[in-house]
C-alpha cells in the first residue's frame, strides 16, 4: 500500500508559500465574514423593499372593495350619482356579465385552436412547426394594446362589425392563443418518451398512440396551461379597451356592446364622484380574487399531477 | 419559455420519425392538427399585416414626423411620435432598473438566505402577484400612491439641489407624472422578474454551492462568484422580460402618468407613452390620426420583437451552459 | 463471535501529535432522527482512513458533519466532539471558514466551476481566501496540478474551460483545487463511484502519494477499494433504529483478516452489502 516507487516526482511543497497563503487567507478573513453578513443584511433589505408596497396593494385592495361588495354590486346595473344622490352607484353587473362573456367566447375561440397547434409544435420537427414556435414566442410578449389595434383594425375597419362581445373577445383570444400553445407543446412533451415507445411497440398508428395515451396523460397540463391563460385574460383591458363599446346594460350577446370589469375600473377611476372611484375598487377587488383563485387552481393541480406521476 | 429543455429536442426527434413516417397515411387527425396550425399562422400574420395595412397612410406621407416630431395635434395632425417614444424609454428604463436592483436583491434572499418552509410560500407569493392585472396596480396607483406622492415624496424631492433639472418646476407639478409612472411600473414587473430569477438563481447544482464552501468561502463569495455567473444568461432574459412587459404596459401608464404629449425630461411633470397614447387617444380618433395611432402600434411592435429575438437567443445560450453543468 | 461494542477509545490510541482528527461520541441527527452515532475514533495523520458499510449507514452523513457542511441543513444536529488538533471544530475558537480551508473536501460527481477555466478553477480557493499575488497563485496551481498527477495533461491549456476536460480529469482537477488551499485533511466523499475503471485505477494510485502531504479520510462503498488504498477502516451499519452506529474501527488489515465483530466479518465477505 505504500509503494513510493509510483511517484514520478516529489510533490514537496514549498514552505514559504504554505505560509504565505495561511497568513493572507487569516489576514482577510474576518474582512470577508463581515461583508458577507453586510450582503445578506442588504438583500433582506431588499426582500422587505420589495415586499412593501406589495402589501400594501393588497391591504389597500382588501379595506377599500370588501365594503363595496354588496348584492347591489353583484345585481344592478351602475347608475350616474346626482347631486341629490351622491352614492346612487348602482352596481356593475353588467361590467360582471360581460366579462364572463367576453372571456366565454374568447375561450371557445383560442382553446381548441391553440390546444392542436401545441400538440402539433410537439409531434413536429418539421421547418413549418418551428416558424410556428418562433410565433407564439413572439406574440406571447406582445403588448396587449396591440391585439386591441388588430381587433378595431380587421373587425371594426374591414368586416364592419360594431363594438361588440365579438370583437372583445377576438382580441382577447389572440392574447390567449400564443400561451396556450406554449404551455400545451410543454405539457406533451413532458409525458415521457416510454409511454410513447410501449404505445407503438404494441402495434398502434402514431396518431392512435398521441390520441389515446399521450393526449390523456398530458391533459393536466394542458389544462393548467388554459387556466392561467384565461385568469390572464380576464384582467387585461387594452385588447378590450377600443372594440367592446362599454355602455351600462347587462348585454352579452355577440354582436351588442359589452361593459368589461377592467374596463369600469379604467372608466371610471377618474371619475369625479367619490362614490364611483370607491366601487371600482370592489370590481378590483373581484378581479384579483378571480385571478388568485385561477392562478392557485392550477398550481394546485399542476403538483397533484407532480406527485401522481412520481 | 425558459423552462424549455434540451431533452425536449431529442423527444421530439424521435416522435417526428414516426410522425413523418406515417405521411402515406395522413388521417384527419393530422388534418385537424394542420388546419388548426393554419388558423394559427393566418392569425398572426394578419395580426401585423393589418396593422401595418391601416398605417401605411402615416408612413408613406408623414414617416419623419411620426418619428421624431414632438407635439400631437388632434385631429388634423401633425402627429409626432417622439414624446411617446421618449416616455416609453423613461418609464420603461427606470422601471428596470428598480425592479432589476430591488428584484435581484429579493431573490438572492428568497433562495440563500430566507428558511425552507417559508420558501415555497413566498414563491408562490410571487407568482401569484405577478398576475395581479396591470390595471389594479394603476388604479392603486392613481387613487394611493399619487396622492402621496404629492404630500410627502414630491417635497422631499423637490428639496433637492439641482431638483428643476431634474424635476422640474414645484409650481407646474399636479400628482400624475412619470416618476409616479415609473415607480408604479417598477412594482408591477417586480414580481415577474422575481418569479424569473428565483426560478434560475435556484437551479444551480447544491453541490457546486457546497464545494465552493468546502473551500472555504463564505456564503456572499459563492453567490457572487459561483452562483450569478453560472445564471448569468438567465437573468439576462428575466431583465428582458421585464423590460417587454414595461414597455408594453397600457392602462396603468395611462391613468398615472399623466398624458400630456411633451418629450420630456423632468420626471415629476407629466409625460405618456407610446401605449398608453394609443389607448386615451384612440377612442376619439379619426381618419389620418387613426393611422398615426396605427403607426404607433407598429413601433411598438418592433420594440416588442426585437425585445423578443433578444430574449430567445438568450434562452438558447443558457441551454448550452446548462448543458455543461 | 461476540459482538464488542467500540465506543471507547480506540485500540490505537496514539499520541496527539500523531492524530489529525479526534471524534469522540460524535452523533448526527436531522429534526430530532438520528442519522448516525457512537462515532468514536481517531484518524492518524499522513494515512488513509476509509468509511466503510452498506448504503444507509451514515457514512456520508459522518463526513459532511467534519468540514461542518450540515450547517446549511437547518434542522441538522451535530453533537459530541470533534477535535481538530486540539479544537473543538464546532464549540472551538475557529471560524468554519478557517476550518474549511484545513479540511478540504472532493465530491461523489465531479464539479468543476463551469465558467471558469483549468487555472481560475485550481485557485478558486486561494481567490476567495483573498490571495491575489500571481506568484502565488502560479506557484499553487502548478505544485497543486502536479499533486494531482494532472500537470502535464493541462499545462499547456491552463486557460481552457474546465468541462473540456474527461470525467476522470475533472475529478482530479477537484482534488487539485482542494489540494491548492493546502489542507491538513482531505475528505472524499466516494471519489471515483461516478468514474470508469481506468480513471478510477488513477485515483486510487493518486492517493497512495497524496497522503505523504495530506491526511485522508474516504467514504466508499467499495469494499475492494477500502482494501485496495486505506490504511485504517471505520466500519459502520444501520442499526435497529434505523441510524448508522460505528461498529468497529482498526487498521485495515484487521478489518479485512481478522475483525472483532461478526458484523464485520459479514460485510466484508460480501454477506450483505
Amino acid at each position: 500500500m505504500n509503494d513510493l516507487t509510483t511517484m514520478d516526482e516529489p510533490v514537496g511543497v514549498n514552505q514559504t508559500m504554505r505560509d504565505e497563503i495561511r497568513r493572507v487567507s487569516n489576514a482577510t478573513r474576518a474582512r470577508r465574514i463581515l461583508i458577507s453578513r453586510s450582503m445578506t443584511i442588504l438583500c433582506g433589505l431588499a426582500l422587505a423593499i420589495a415586499a412593501v408596497p406589495l402589501f400594501l396593494l393588497i391591504y389597500q385592495l382588501i379595506r377599500r372593495g370588501a365594503p363595496e361588495l354588496t348584492g347591489t354590486f353583484f345585481t344592478q346595473v351602475p347608475q350616474t350619482p346626482t347631486l341629490i344622490a351622491p352614492n346612487a352607484t348602482g352596481g356593475l353587473s353588467n361590467a360582471i356579465i360581460g366579462s364572463i362573456a367576453l372571456n366565454i367566447y374568447a375561450s371557445i375561440l383560442a382553446i381548441p385552436v391553440g390546444v392542436l397547434v401545441g400538440i402539433y409544435l410537439a409531434e413536429s420537427a418539421s421547418k413549418f412547426a418551428s416558424a410556428l414556435r418562433i410565433i407564439a414566442q413572439t406574440m406571447a410578449g406582445a403588448p396587449s394594446i396591440l391585439m386591441g389595434l388588430f381587433a378595431f383594425s380587421f373587425l371594426l375597419q374591414d368586416l364592419k362589425v360594431g363594438f361588440s362581445a365579438i370583437a372583445g373577445s377576438f382580441a382577447l383570444a389572440i392574447l390567449m392563443l400564443p400561451v396556450i400553445v406554449i404551455s400545451t407543446e410543454i405539457a406533451v412533451l413532458n409525458v415521457p418518451n416510454t409511454l410513447r415507445e410501449a404505445g407503438l411497440a404494441l402495434g398502434a398508428k402514431p396518431h392512435k398512440v398521441s390520441m389515446r395515451i399521450v393526449l390523456p396523460s398530458a391533459l393536466t397540463g394542458i389544462v393548467t396551461g388554459c387556466i392561467l391563460a384565461i385568469s390572464r385574460a380576464i384582467g387585461e383591458t387594452a385588447p378590450v379597451l377600443l372594440v367592446i363599446g362599454g355602455g351600462y346594460l347587462n348585454t352579452w350577446q355577440p354582436l351588442n356592446p359589452v361593459s368589461a370589469l377592467p374596463l369600469s375600473i379604467y372608466e371610471n377611476a377618474k371619475s369625479e364622484w367619490p362614490s364611483q372611484r370607491a366601487q371600482v375598487w370592489g370590481a378590483a377587488l373581484v378581479l384579483v380574487g378571480f385571478v388568485f383563485i385561477l392562478s392557485l387552481t392550477a398550481r394546485i393541480w399542476a403538483s397533484r399531477k407532480q406527485k401522481v406521476s412520481n | 419559455m425558459i423552462e424549455e429543455s434540451i431533452s425536449d429536442l431529442a423527444i421530439r426527434g424521435e416522435v417526428e420519425e414516426e410522425f413523418g413516417s406515417s405521411s402515406t397515411s395522413r388521417t384527419w387527425y393530422h388534418y385537424v392538427l394542420l388546419g388548426a396550425c393554419v388558423l394559427f399562422a393566418a392569425a398572426s400574420v394578419g395580426f401585423v399585416g393589418s396593422i401595418l395595412q391601416k398605417s401605411l397612410y402615416t408612413w408613406e406621407h408623414h414617416a419623419g414626423t411620426i418619428i421624431t416630431g414632438s407635439g400631437w395635434q388632434s385631429p388634423t395632425g401633425p402627429f409626432g411620435g417622439l414624446s411617446m417614444i421618449v416616455g416609453t424609454l423613461e418609464t420603461s428604463l427606470i422601471a428596470l432598473i428598480i425592479a432589476v436592483v430591488i428584484g435581484l436583491g429579493t431573490s438572492i434572499a428568497i433562495v440563500f438566505f430566507l428558511p425552507r418552509r417559508l420558501r415555497n410560500i413566498v414563491a408562490t407569493l410571487v407568482e401569484l402577484l405577478a398576475a395581479v392585472p396591470s390595471i389594479v396596480y394603476g388604479l392603486w396607483g392613481y387613487l394611493v400612491l399619487a396622492p402621496w406622492f404629492l404630500t410627502t415624496l414630491d417635497p422631499w424631492l423637490n428639496s433637492w439641489p439641482g431638483h428643476n433639472f431634474l424635476f422640474g418646476d414645484p409650481g407646474q407639478q399636479a400628482g400624475p407624472s412619470l416618476l409616479l409612472a415609473a415607480i408604479v411600473l417598477g412594482v408591477m414587473i417586480l414580481p415577474t422578474f422575481v418569479a424569473i430569477s428565483r426560478e434560475v438563481i435556484s437551479v444551480v447544482p447544491q453541490d457546486l454551492f457546497e464545494a465552493s464552501l468546502s473551500l472555504g468561502a463564505t456564503k456572499w463569495q459563492v453567490i457572487r462568484k459561483v452562483v450569478l455567473p453560472t445564471s448569468r444568461i438567465g437573468l439576462f432574459g428575466a431583465t428582458f422580460l421585464a423590460l417587454a412587459r414595461a414597455t408594453g404596459e397600457t392602462v396603468a401608464v395611462a391613468l398615472i402618468a399623466g398624458g400630456v404629449a411633451k418629450v420630456q425630461f423632468h420626471l415629476l411633470d407629466p409625460g405618456t407613452s407610446i401605449a398608453s397614447w394609443i389607448a386615451t387617444e384612440f377612442g376619439e380618433a379619426q381618419g389620418n390620426e387613426v393611422s398615426a395611432l396605427m403607426a404607433l402600434g407598429v413601433l411598438l411592435m418592433l420594440l416588442s420583437f426585437a425585445l423578443s429575438l433578444v430574449s430567445r437567443w438568450l434562452v438558447s445560450r443558457q441551454r448550452k451552459v446548462l448543458a455543461r453543468v | 463471535m461476540t459482538e464488542i461494542k467500540t465506543s471507547q477509545p480506540t485500540v490505537l490510541a496514539r499520541d496527539p501529535g500523531v492524530t489529525a482528527m479526534q471524534l469522540q461520541d460524535v452523533a448526527v441527527s436531522f429534526n430530532g432522527r438520528v442519522a448516525v452515532r457512537d462515532a468514536t475514533f481517531d484518524v492518524a495523520k499522513n494515512r488513509v482512513t476509509s468509511l466503510i458499510g452498506p448504503s444507509g449507514s451514515g457514512k456520508t452523513t459522518l463526513l459532511r458533519a467534519l468540514n461542518r457542511l450540515h450547517d446549511l441543513t437547518p434542522g441538522a444536529k451535530v453533537s459530541g466532539q470533534i477535535l481538530l488538533e486540539g479544537t473543538d471544530i464546532y464549540r472551538g475558537n475557529l471560524t468554519v471558514t478557517e476550518l474549511r480551508t484545513r479540511v478540504g473536501m472532493v465530491f461523489q460527481r465531479p464539479n468543476p466551476f463551469p465558467t471558469m477555466s483549468i487555472y481560475d478553477n485550481v485557485v478558486s480557493g486561494l481567490r476567495f481566501n483573498g490571495i491575489k499575488k500571481k506568484a502565488l497563485l502560479d506557484e499553487a496551481a502548478e505544485t497543486s496540478l502536479r499533486s494531482a498527477a494532472l500537470w502535464d495533461s493541462v499545462e499547456s491549456r491552463l486557460k481552457v474551460a474546465a468541462s473540456n476536460l474527461s470525467g476522470g480529469e475533472q475529478q482530479r482537477l477537484c482534488i487539485a483545487r482542494a489540494l491548492a488551499m493546502d489542507p491538513e485533511i482531505l475528505l472524499m466523499d466516494e471519489p471515483t463511484s461516478a468514474l470508469d475503471p481506468i480513471a478510477t485505477l488513477k485515483i486510487e494510485e493518486l492517493m497512495t502519494t497524496l497522503k505523504e502531504r495530506v491526511t485522508i479520510i474516504i467514504v466508499t462503498h467499495n469494499m475492494q477499494q477500502a482494501a485496495r488504498i486505506s490504511d485504517d477502516c471505520a466500519f459502520l451499519l444501520m442499526g435497529e433504529d434505523r441510524a448508522g452506529e460505528l461498529i468497529e474501527f482498526d487498521t485495515t488489515e484487521k478489518i479485512f483478516n481478522n475483525p472483532n465483530d461478526s458484523r464485520t466479518l459479514d460485510y466484508t465477505l460480501g454477506r450483505f452489502g
